[in-house]
């Protein structure tokens, strides 16, 4: 981060100041961890850009990791269009995941509201048919409260979701397409933000395999599975048990936000996610569990004692992803 | 003129007044017609759209009635039974059907009876007649035998007896002629005669409840369609209300100033009566058709008809106005979502008692799906289920298994080490199972082979992804190694 604390804090200290002046409050800003904010404000205030309206406190959705909801400022915009992507079409059950385990959390508020999946046919072709079956048994949405719409075109699946992000009787509506359609242009998403926005409920565009282009949501975030812990019994974790699933999540744009990474677990019978941090794991778990698979080697050959989660592609520092995963032309965000 | 084949050669099979003029003749064959005038028009004859052509002016006759029915390749029957005084009494009704038939470029033959007998014989031998109640018996008289819609042979053989007009076999002793003729012969004379009743079978069901509207000019714009569509629903509501019932399936017919007839249909997913929401939906319809209706010179008439109904649950609304609607929005937007991109646009999945993972949940259009009428029951969490284990199960599932090469396994009946799906390799990094799922001899045929068992593996590859494997049959089993699939992919 070349851009360092005190500058950041400038900044802070800068814009808190005209928002005073022109007397509104807009968007929550929560000060990152590390800054401290001793101008004389309570630091849980939020921290002000110029628009119009305030946000309510129960606006935002709380993931439950507490790190990933102070980075995006008290969670997810409930009113709003989320974006979350997925590299690859095969990270689809991530992406979909992640985005179901959220709707749990959204249920378990309003548990009688049903939800709205809609897809184009070549998605529910290429990543599958969501199963009602497993969506019961790991994230508690009963068969009744899902409505699935597939539709032949993109131009369908929009039209469909605009009528839907409209609806109240909806607790939310997922649209899931591939790739990076033309279509789906910063007028489309801008549709489908205000009338989230309108009607108070969340959309959730998915899109596997897609670039990430400008789109009206405030917040995307990039979905990736993660490999699960072990099963906890009584004895321990069980080798070579895969767990509870696990995502590795990326802010990739947040008005609010620096660019992160996070890696997550979701509890199926507690339905609360779970932050999981690879200094804590190891120290907690300092038995080889996982066989080095990624670099090659046959498990026999494994020498030592391998971990579940090698350096390659963790984050690099702090929450930052990999130099990998960061492209060159995309510097650290600036907060504003 | 209008060719055919019938036996080996090429004979006419219609012609107009102009050939008729040059003395052609129908059967004749189309060798000595060319031979005779080789300027003529010869039409290969098609009778499919000879039936199409039948068909339209049967739906553009329901503007007289509702109950139309096809009579052969050339007719229609108009069960008028309560119509004609909306059009000025018999007389001014069979005058606008004959003057509008012109208008649209046909020579139209018809004739208006108490039996459809007595109207078929007035139609085809006597033209343009209205017959009187009663006087059947005087108008068949005189008419050929064909008049009564015997079969050729019958006719025949009357003949060859001597009986050759219709009143002749009238004046015959009854129990020779069923004796010799066979019963079809008096049961047509006596359903001409109005002895016997006979039903007309309509083309289309009847609608319960339908209005119309007349327009002395046109529409063409899509809006005003709309408009009159929620001015029809308006009247429509009234009568709704008297029956207590709501429209579960609502049609509306476009008549077209030049005979063409749309007809646009709705399915509701509860009973609906109220006008602007009728209005909506017919706005999807009308939105996703836009193509296909060709409104040409416009359409000057317009019916809405309740196809089917059911009961309607009133529902008070508290003093705030609030109704406590159970669904009522979503069905509407899911009925809207149907109007405009058809039955399976929106799905609603319903668990199947089965342990097939594909089977176990089917996939339903929203309207076929049962409703809930009561609030979701949770089981009671702190009731231990009657398994502890809950067999995990996938969050997506291929609709169908999708084939996947699988080198080699540790053991014969373990996991794979590496799999091949899409042209993409996978390392699997851990692996749990197997589950064995069986098939369901009971739906099997009988005879039919058994289907192999499935062994599935919960699969995590190296990037941490999971995924739902099976591996079809067994190693041991069968000659031909077993087939692996990618069923699932898991959170």
């Amino acid at each position: 981060m070349a851009m360092n604390a005190v500058a950041r804090e400038t900044v802070f200290a800068l814009r808190r100041q005209i928002a005073k002046i022109e007397g509104t409050l807009a968007e929550r800003l929560a000060a990152p961890a590390g800054a401290s904010l001793d101008t004389g404000v309570d630091t849980d205030v939020t921290i002000l850009r110029r628009s119009v309206t305030v946000a309510p406190h129960d606006a935002f959705l709380r993931t439950g990791a507490e790190r990933l909801d102070a980075a995006l400022s008290g969670g997810l915009p409930k009113a709003a269009l989320n974006e979350i992507h997925g590299a690859e079409t095969r990270d689809a059950g991530a992406v979909a995941g992640f985005t179901l385990a959220l709707i749990s959390l959204i249920l378990r508020q309003q548990p009688r509201l049903p939800v709205l999946w809609i897809g184009t046919a070549e998605i529910f072709r290429e990543a599958g048919f969501p199963y009602a079956k497993g969506l019961d048994a790991c994230f508690d949405i009963e068969p009744e409260q899902l409505l699935f719409s597939e539709a032949p075109r993109l131009a369908d699946a929009l039209w469909i979701a605009e009528e839907a992000a409209r609806m109240t009787a909806l607790a939310a509506v997922i649209l899931e397409i591939r790739g990076s359609p033309q279509r789906l242009d910063l007028t489309a998403t801008r549709r489908l933000h205000a009338r989230a926005q309108n009607a108070g409920r969340p959309v959730f565009l998915l899109r596997q395999a897609g670039e990430a282009e400008p789109t009206a949501a405030p917040v995307r975030l990039i979905l990736s599975a993660a490999p699960a812990a072990p099963r906890e019994t009584i004895t321990g974790p069980l080798a070579g048990s895969i767990g509870r699933p696990a995502f590795t999540v990326s802010i990739g744009k947040s008005r609010t936000a620096l660019p992160g990474q996070f890696t997550l677990e979701w509890n199926p019978d507690e339905h609360i996610f779970e932050e999981r941090r690879a200094q804590e794991e190891r120290a907690k778990n300092p038995v080889p569990v996982v066989p080095a698979s990624r670099r090659g080697k046959d498990i026999a050959a494994a020498p030592g004692a391998v971990l579940a989660f090698p350096t390659v592609g963790s984050p690099a520092a702090g929450d930052q992803p990999s130099p990998r995963e960061r492209a060159a032309h995309r510097r650290p965000r600036r907060a504003g | 003129m209008i060719s055919h084949r019938q036996g080996n050669a090429q004979r006419i099979a219609a012609l107009d007044e102009r050939a008729e003029a040059l003395h052609l003749k129908r059967g004749m064959g189309i060798a000595d017609a060319r031979a005779m005038h080789p300027s003529i028009d010869i039409v290969e004859a098609d009778p499919e759209a000879d039936r199409r052509l039948l068909e339209g002016l049967a739906d553009w006759c329901d503007r007289y009635t509702p109950l139309v029915a096809l009579d052969g390749i050339d007719g229609l029957f108009l069960d008028v039974t309560g119509c004609t005084h909306l059009f000025g009494g018999e007389r001014s009704m069979l005058d606008d059907i004959l003057s509008r038939f012109f208008q649209q470029g046909f020579d139209v033959r018809a004739g208006l009876a108490a039996t459809p007998g007595a109207a078929w014989a007035a139609a085809r031998f006597s033209g343009n007649h209205i017959v009187p109640g009663g006087e059947e018996e005087a108008l068949l008289a005189p008419l050929p035998l064909a008049a009564l819609r015997i079969e050729p042979e019958i006719r025949a053989s009357l003949e060859s007896v001597g009986l050759r007009t219709a009143g002749a076999v009238m004046a015959a002793p009854r129990a020779p002629l069923a004796r010799r003729f066979g019963a079809t012969l008096l049961l047509r004379l006596d359903q001409a005669l109005g002895r016997l009743d006979e039903a007309v079978s309509p083309r289309l069901p009847v609608a319960p409840l339908s209005v119309e509207r007349h327009l002395s000019d046109p529409v063409v714009l899509t809006d005003d369609i709309e408009r009159l569509v929620r001015l029809l629903a308006l009247t429509l509501k009234t009568d709704l209300e008297r029956r207590g019932e709501g429209a579960r399936t609502l049609a509306l017919l476009l008549f077209r100033v030049d005979g063409a007839v749309s007809r646009i249909a709705v399915g509701t997913s509860r009973p609906l009566r109220e006008p602007l929401l009728i209005q909506r939906l017919f706005h999807e319809r009308l939105a996703a058709l836009e193509q296909d209706i060709d409104a040409g010179y416009g359409f000057d008439l317009v019916r809405l008809s309740v196809l089917s109904a059911a009961a309607f649950d009133m529902q008070q609304s508290d003093l705030a106005g609030e109704m406590n609607d159970d669904g009522a929005d979503i069905a509407l937007f899911a009925d809207r979502i149907r109007a405009r991109l058809g039955e399976g646009a929106v799905l609603k999945p319903v668990a199947v008692e089965s342990h097939l993972p594909e089977r176990a949940v089917a996939v339903l259009p929203f309207s076929e799906a049962p409703q809930r009428t009561m609030p979701p029951k949770k089981p009671d969490k702190n009731i231990p289920p009657a398994t502890v284990f809950r067999p995990e199960r996938p969050i997506r599932l291929f609709r169908s298994p999708e084939p996947i090469e699988v080198p080699v396994t540790e053991i014969p009946e373990g996991p794979p080490v590496n799999f091949r799906w899409r042209h993409a390799l996978y390392r699997v990094a851990r692996a749990e199972g197997p589950e064995r799922i069986a098939p369901e001899w009971w739906r099997q045929e009988q005879g039919q082979e058994d289907a192999p068992t499935r062994d599935y593996f919960r699969i995590e590859d190296s990037d941490g992804r999971r995924y739902w494997l099976y591996r079809q049959g067994l190693y041991d089993a069968s000659q031909a190694a077993p087939r692996w699939f990618m069923h699932g992919i898991f959170a």
